[in-house]
């Protein structure tokens, strides 16, 4: 498939603000990646409160227990992306073959793999890799919990002997049949009429969410969460060669999958997940992640710039700005979650700073505080002063400050989706 | 007993084995337990968290730093509780009902147990009866509380409200602290406290306990 897509409204909104063009109003991403989407308690009570067709949601990221949004749901609310996933899910198992699920009551799909068990005591709920119960679980729901973590799965760590390939495991070149699928769903969204945000490729460098190997059923190396981050200041070394196998593996899925699905299949491409922000400060200084990180998300990027039209998309929740001028350098054109609630993040600030060189994917309303717990006014207040900060020239995608959390009062949704409708029909 | 810089240095480089044999080597030479922890390792912790709020540390480094420490203490734990040293005072800490995330949590203890106190780790995803039992089985001062979650905030208010019920709330001061918090929201839950950094935690106990920062 090489053809190219037409240029429908929906995705003109998108292609105008990620080459800071003014659009014709906000567009909206809500469940075009796995930091943009929405719980799947969420999904259903938006389902119910749009009155559209009853049917369990998909729980298309099983980690985060992300819900599928539809086209049917997209229309309601106004949302102009669609995700371009491919079948791998977090923990190892392909996202097909549906069955229903009980979470919490409410009744759920999710792909045959998904296998889960009880704890005897606590009442946890454990999910295994690959869908294998004879493996050791590999994601834990807290009893009355909304989501996954990780299990820590951490062999001994023979620091003298460290063999960077125990961390690359989970990097391997796309199959055949892996490609046959991108592109069956590549093909689903030819029509054009939404942008194409694509996450198919394992780039994400020291996201802390992979490091324990959730996907692996033996996973060897480094894998505690804390064992890591102190990987990254006494062993620097040890962690480039890691990166450097998974940018090797990623720049040959990435060209594999651009010689299959052409140019034009493709939008936007998620980079990396890794955060680099804390709630007041960072996880490292922009002197470690110029000379860790900053080098090998280069590499990455200037593949897709040199070969393609797709635009770089980078998550890192927390107080990031420090690192957006190196981000910017390394050929980064995009941000999300852009958590204004951290250190260093006011919007009018970083509009200032970074109009016309950063796009602000998210932003839109905070989802510590006025989403989850604020009045559907303030709600709506929030979201129209962050429209009007972000959306000048353009560089801007609606989208909450990460997922949208469970237990999120539908009608603060509602009121974020009509405030943005408000915003738009305004211009 | 005059500081320590070798082993001073070794924690705040974050070097744990280096940190070990240091002491043990101190130990052998004829040093005495407590003046190594209170006059070069205290004061080596203290560093890092100076570090740390300086911005030239980071999450990294103070783990690093926190387990030299720990490697530190390992050899000196029996020859101080031989000698009946007490602690700078007594912690109950864990992340509560509900919440897994204990990176926050841990770095707490770390640096709690480096400012000399005594911590009991719940660990994560602990109930508020947990939280009650060990209260009146450890009898501690403080009680520090972590969520990451906003989801799981509200664990916070059923484990402050258990501690009530329980009649054990006028004797411990509660800690609270993780990335959705606030002072407003502490204050809303009835915590007595609330730290934004490992580093303010431990100077809200070291304040709470009667020592100075």
């Amino acid at each position: 498939m090489n053809a190219e897509r037409a240029i429908g409204p929906k995705r003109k909104r998108v292609l105008d603000a990620i080459h800071h063009r003014t659009p014709d109003g906000a567009p909206m991403d809500f469940g075009g990646s796995a930091t943009t989407g929405m719980h799947v308690s969420c999904v259903a009570k938006l389902r119910d409160h749009y009155g559209l067709e009853k049917r369990p949601v998909k729980v298309c990221e099983p980690f985060q227990m992300l819900g599928l949004i539809e086209d049917d749901l997209k229309e309601a609310i106004g949302v102009d992306v669609a995700p371009l996933m491919g079948r791998g899910a977090f923990f190892g198992f392909d996202n097909r073959d549906w069955k229903p699920w009980s979470f919490n009551g409410l009744e759920v799909l999710v792909a045959e793999g998904f296998c889960t068990t009880v704890e005897p005591e606590m009442g946890g709920t454990l999910i295994y890799p690959k869908g294998d119960l004879t493996a050791r679980p590999s994601g834990r729901m807290p009893k009355d919990g909304f989501f996954f973590d990780a299990v820590i799965r951490q062999k001994p760590i023979d620091f003298d002997h460290l063999n960077p390939d125990d961390n690359t495991e989970q990097y391997q070149p796309l199959t055949e049949a892996q490609l046959d699928d991108i592109e069956q769903d590549a093909r689903a969204l030819e029509s054009g009429e939404y942008a194409v945000f694509a996450s198919l490729v394992n780039t994400n460098l020291g996201d802390i969410a992979w490091v324990p190997g959730p996907d692996l059923i033996d996973p060897k190396g480094v894998r505690d969460v804390a064992e890591w981050y102190m990987l990254t200041a006494s062993r620097p070394d040890v962690v480039h060669k890691i990166f450097a196998r998974q940018v090797e593996v990623g720049i040959d899925n990435l060209a594999r999958i651009h010689q299959r699905l052409g140019d034009d299949a493709i939008d936007v491409i998620f980079l990396c997940g890794a955060d680099f922000g804390t709630q007041t400060s960072s996880f490292c200084s922009v002197k470690t992640f110029d000379s860790l990180w900053k080098p090998h998300y280069a590499e990455v990027c200037d593949w897709i710039h040199k070969h393609t039209t797709w635009k770089t998309f980078k998550h890192s929740c927390g107080s990031s700005e420090r690192f957006f001028e190196s981000m910017i350098e390394a050929g980064i054109d995009i941000i999300n979650p852009v958590q204004c609630s951290a250190k260093g993040m006011d919007p009018r600030t970083l509009k200032e700073k970074y109009k016309g060189r950063l796009v602000f994917w998210g932003g839109g309303v905070d989802t510590q505080r006025t989403l989850p717990f604020g009045t559907p006014a303030e709600v709506r207040a929030e979201v129209l002063d962050r429209c009007e900060i972000f959306s000048q020239g353009g560089g801007f995608v609606f989208n909450a400050i990460h997922n949208v959390q469970a237990d999120t009062p539908v009608e603060n949704m509602v009121a974020m989706f009509e405030a943005v409708k408000e915003f738009n029909g305004r211009r | 007993m005059a500081l320590s810089q070798a082993l001073f240095d070794a924690i705040v480089d974050g070097k744990a084995q280096l940190a070990q044999s240091l002491v043990e080597a101190e130990l052998k030479a004829g040093a005495d337990a407590l003046a190594l922890v209170s006059e070069t390792m205290i004061p080596a912790m203290d560093e890092v968290g100076k570090l740390f709020q300086e911005e030239e540390y980071f999450v990294p480094e103070l783990l690093l730093s926190a387990r030299a420490m720990k490697a530190g203490m390992a050899p000196l734990r029996p020859l101080l509780a031989a000698k009946g040293a007490k602690p700078a005072g007594v912690v109950v800490a864990g992340a509560v009902k509900g919440d897994l995330h204990d990176i926050g949590k841990n770095l707490v203890t770390s640096m709690l147990e480096g400012a000399g106190f005594q911590v009991i780790d719940l660990g994560a995803d602990v109930a508020p009866e947990a939280f009650v039992a060990a209260i009146r089985e450890h009898r501690p001062q403080i009680v520090c509380l972590s969520a990451l979650l906003t989801v799981t905030m509200e664990s916070m208010r059923t484990t402050i409200a258990a501690i009530k019920a329980a009649d054990l709330r006028r004797g411990v001061k509660v800690l609270v602290g993780g990335a959705p918090l606030n002072e407003r929201y502490a204050a809303e839950i009835g915590a007595d406290a609330y730290g934004a950094t490992a580093s303010d935690a431990v100077a809200l106990a070291r304040r709470h306990v009667g020592l100075s920062n």
